[in-house]
């Protein structure tokens, strides 16, 4: 990446983190204001606030053992296309579960995304920008989370689920809109450090020792103030109410037949935290499923991996539709890239970026379309081409954002989304 | 409210500098500027500081760290008139010193990047080293920009380059925030579309003093130095010209002369020829001027940028703010101040130990934080009230260790070496500590902490994580141990004012204290928590 930033957005002071927040006082330290100290009712939730899925199967899922199968072609691999709930529209047989659902699906068909880089490939889908010299875009998460913040929510907007690692705050992703949106990792979905207090602290110690904090505050303010001085202390209260939530981060606390529901393997535990935390009024979290990445055996492990992935995905969106939360979440499904139509001598297929697919559904899209198509053997786009940043303005939308609008770091107008692209019509209802 | 305790710094007599009309000793002539820069200043600021105020605000800026019980004591007990000025020397001599210059100068250097090629213990040995012996600015900028990491004594202070992996666009871009003042990163691609004084041809005039230089034996070895070919230009064309005209510069300071390059005979390009695995030596060096360039008298950003810079350490902002935006469209806060300034320090021989002394002397330095009643409208650049400076991560560190007693216990324990125990071995004990609160507290790389956050990692770090929660329970002569041993609650609550907040307990406070003491059934929690709630309070966070 060159930094060379077009607009004059150095991380440096671009978004002078007090700037940003503007020179009012009360600037919040983490997350919204306001106050519910209980988890919110989805259907409360509902009324008030849109929220993101994204489902992000890393290495590059294949485009053709998912939504775009070619049986008995040269490309086709071995395994059929079967009927969904959609008449007319078949997906792989890989995915039983899910074609029963495929009434509340758009499907893209026709993306063509530029990059065979894992890297570059999961920032342009995450950003819906090719990357640009001097310029870092904010990723998906970090745009919902701001635009989307719900003011009930304590929780942070912005978090992903990753297969493995720690759990930590201020991932890169949000760059110029400020840490607040970075996204906080769930490694193998452990909740963030400290989030829970320490057993040799008593709940009761724990409100006296804040109740004489406070007050120090309080007296400390009458004469001194300042918008970080006020940021600190916001960032007590807001860490104690997520603190009181902390169990939304547990999905041993989740009913064992539901839970039964999204199997008994990470992915599906990761999925089941992610319905909790969204539940919970989380604006956006971002799950991860790996090992798509099939250069050798890439039909063994697709059966494998959707294996994993076909049921849960299933049982989410039973479990979101259920509780009506269906209509105020959208859910995507991406990857960084599709996989090579031609099979390689090991029975693999490689990186692959012209021609793929992208499942949405849940707000604002309209269930059932299937959107552009790949010629008879998926080489190429035949018809209706997107990128990547019509899919970053039709999520906007689907959210009820207006997607052509901009942010202003530094005071200076940068387009929410891709100015060139704009949103699919036909997949949003 | 506090009272007040107006104190008055005799007016030390300097040694006049040869430069300007200098019949006032600088610290008067900055308050001059000050006062000059502001309708009414003198009625509307804040008074000064009292002496609780000022002790704590100084010795964190000064030292790094709070003050310990004892120098509290002896600070307020001391009724001589120049007791402030007393203390700054007394700071300025110790071993403090370093150890807080030795943060600041990693901070703005490195900018919390994680070690690459030098160790981060060398780094701050050499640091130490420079600010112990209070090296001169311009000589030590010389050092970091002229040394190739060949050798294992000056190895360190290539850090600057060597860990950025010689990257041509990012050390030509911190180049240019970090020592001139300027950021450039735009006039990599075109002339800056707003900025009228950032070219593209003074961003790659900087870069044109390395783009002959490359790691060798290859960037990703540990031990890499810098080595240089005898060829190879700068190319450049704006990303806005439609004709894609290129252009190319020699080396050159931005707004000064063109390097005048010799013409090397064919065949004398190298000392030393390039071979496999040998380290090129060129006749002429393009890198070699870059160090001579940046810190020669005619650049006057130079200077000019550690003023503001080391102005904006000790006064909570820059006098062109942001410390990186130094152009005409964003003009300092107070010209003169800033041009009076960097002439004095030019004319100081760049003497950093000088300049923080002259601006800690200064009323607008040792101002109250305390917003005036009536005073409605402060504008931060107009320092009619001292600027909140949240703490650095290492002064946070250092301070709830000075404070929670844990640095009074291991400076006991080192005691038993007698005359050996130095502050130096404290710090040595102690550093090993700071980890957990750099990588929470300190941002992610290349934040130079300009900016304060509160975000919820940090908040939960300070609540439960153990990194604060070990130093809270009490161990032979720390804080909770002290305080235990206590029986009178008054008395308790002033020995953890003092500790903790380096000020005295108000009677609410005592009382506070009091009915917590007497209602509890377990004293000892009760003692680690109140400890607690003053460590996670706002005035502890802040400088103020």
């Amino acid at each position: 990446m060159l930094p060379c930033n077009y607009a004059c957005r150095s991380t440096g002071h671009t978004v002078s983190r007090r700037g940003f927040l503007g020179s009012a006082l009360g600037a919040t330290a983490a997350l919204g204001l306001g106050g519910f100290a209980n988890p919110v009712s989805a259907a409360e939730l509902n009324k008030s606030q849109k929220r993101v899925l994204v489902i992000f199967l890393a290495g590059g899922v294949s485009q053709l053992e998912t939504w775009d199968p070619k049986p008995n072609t040269d490309t086709g691999g071995p395994f059929k296309a079967i009927q969904t709930s959609v008449t007319g529209t078949r997906i792989s047989e890989l995915l039983p579960h899910t074609a029963k659902h495929a009434h509340r699906l758009a499907l893209v068909r026709s993306l063509n995304s530029v990059s065979d880089d894992h890297g570059i490939g999961e920032s342009i889908m995450l950003t819906g920008r090719k990357p640009e010299a001097g310029i870092n875009y904010p990723h998906i998460g970090a745009v919902s989370a701001k635009l989307l913040a719900s003011r009930e929510s304590a929780l942070p907007g912005h978090i992903q689920i990753l297969p493995k690692g720690g759990s930590g705050f201020n991932g890169g992703d949000a760059t110029f809109l400020g840490p607040k949106f970075a996204s906080v990792s769930l490694g193998d979905g452990k909740p963030p450090a400290d989030l829970f207090r320490p057993a040799n602290l008593a709940s009761s110690a724990d409100e006296e020792r804040e109740a004489f904090r406070r007050k120090l505050n309080d007296r400390f303010a009458k004469s001194r103030k300042s918008a970080a001085t006020e940021a600190y202390t916001e960032s007590y209260t807001q860490a104690e109410r997520v603190v009181k939530q902390a169990e939304v981060f547990d999905v041993e606390k989740e009913n064992p037949k539901l839970a039964d529901r999204y199997g008994r393997h990470d992915f599906g535990r990761h999925l089941l935290l992610a319905r909790r935390l969204l539940e919970a009024g989380v604006t956006y979290v971002k799950v991860s499923h790996s090992n798509y990445d099939t250069h050798h055996e890439n039909f063994d492990f697709h059966i494998e991996q959707l294996g994993e992935f076909d049921r849960p995905f299933a049982a989410l969106l039973e479990d979101l539709a259920d509780r009506g939360m269906l209509e105020s979440t959208l859910v995507v499904v991406m990857s960084e890239m599709g996989r090579t139509p031609r099979i390689n001598a090991q029975y693999g297929r490689d990186h692959w970026s012209k021609a793929w697919s992208v499942a949405m559904a849940g707000a604002g899209i309209k269930g059932g379309v299937v959107v552009g198509k790949t010629n008879a053997n998926g080489t190429a786009v035949a018809d209706r081409e997107v990128y990547s940043g019509h899919l970053f303005h039709t999520y906007l939308r689907a959210v009820g954002l207006d997607s052509t609008k901009n942010f202003y770091p530094n005071e200076r107008p940068v387009p929410v989304a891709d100015p060139k692209a704009a949103a699919i019509e036909e997949a949003l209802a | 409210m506090l009272i007040h305790a107006r104190s008055f710094a005799l007016v030390a007599i300097l040694i006049l500098p040869a430069l300007g009309r200098a019949e006032e000793p600088l610290r008067v002539r900055i308050d001059k500027h000050i006062t000059n820069g502001a309708s009414d200043y003198k009625k509307r600021a804040a008074p000064l500081s009292n002496d609780e105020e000022f002790l704590r605000r100084v010795t964190l800026d000064l030292a790094g760290t709070t003050p310990t019980v004892a120098e509290l004591n002896d600070f307020l007990a001391d009724s001589a008139k120049d007791k402030r000025a007393k203390l700054i020397d007394k700071l300025l001599a110790g071993a403090g010193y370093a150890r807080r210059m030795a943060w600041h100068f990693d901070v703005m250097l490195m900018e919390r990047r994680p070690d690459a090629k030098v160790p981060r213990a060398e780094w701050e040995l050499y640091l130490r080293t420079v600010f112990s012996a209070n090296k001169p600015y311009d000589a030590f900028v010389r050092e970091l920009l002229s040394t190739d990491g060949g050798d294992a004594k000056t190895r360190a202070a290539a850090k600057f380059v060597l860990d950025r992996d010689l990257e041509p666009h990012l050390v030509t871009k911190d180049i240019g925030r970090v020592f001139l003042g300027r950021n450039m990163q735009c006039a990599q691609c075109h002339d800056h579309p707003t900025v009228d004084d950032y070219h593209q041809a003074d961003y790659y005039g900087i870069q044109a003093f390395l783009n002959r230089s490359f790691l060798f034996p290859n960037a990703q070895a540990p031990t890499a130095v810098i080595a240089e070919r005898a060829e190879g230009d700068v190319n450049f064309m704006s990303v806005f010209d439609k004709a894609k005209k290129q252009h190319t510069t020699v080396p050159k300071m931005p707004g000064g002369k063109a390097v005048e390059e010799p013409k090397t005979e064919k065949g004398k390009e190298y000392r030393v020829a390039p071979a496999p695995n040998v380290k090129p030596v060129p006749t002429y060096s393009r890198r070699e001027l870059l160090a001579a360039a940046i810190t020669s008298a005619d650049n006057s950003s130079f200077a000019r940028n550690i003023v503001n810079r080391m102005w904006a350490m000790m006064m909570g902002r820059g006098i062109v703010h942001p410390v990186d935006w130094d152009h005409s469209k964003n003009p300092p806060s107070h010209p003169e101040l800033l041009d009076e300034l960097t002439r004095e320090f030019v004319a100081h021989k760049y003497d950093l130990k000088w300049l923080v002394r002259e601006i800690a002397l200064t009323d607008a330095y040792q101002r109250s934080s305390e917003i005036p009643a009536g005073l409605d409208d402060a504008p931060a650049d107009r320092y009619l009230v001292a600027v909140l400076k949240p703490l650095s991560p290492e002064q946070f560190g250092y301070a709830l260790m000075q404070a929670t007693g844990y640095a009074d216990a291991e400076r006991d324990a080192l005691k038993k070496l007698g005359p050996k125990a130095t502050e130096e071995m404290l710090d040595g004990k102690l550093a090993p500590r700071l980890g957990p609160f750099r990588s929470i507290l300190g941002g992610k790389a290349g934040d130079a902490g300009e900016n304060f956050s509160a975000t919820l990692d940090q908040t939960l770090f300070l609540k439960y994580g153990g990194a604060v929660r070990g130093l809270l329970p009490p161990r032979a002569g720390n804080l909770a141990d002290r305080l235990s041993k206590i029986t009178n609650p008054d008395a308790v609550a002033d020995e953890l004012f003092a500790a903790v907040l380096s000020r005295r307990p108000t009677a609410d406070e005592m009382r506070d204290v009091g009915d917590v003491l007497r209602s509890t059934k377990d004293r000892q929690a009760t003692i680690n928590e109140l400890v607690w709630a003053l460590v996670a309070s706002a005035e502890f966070r802040f400088n103020h």
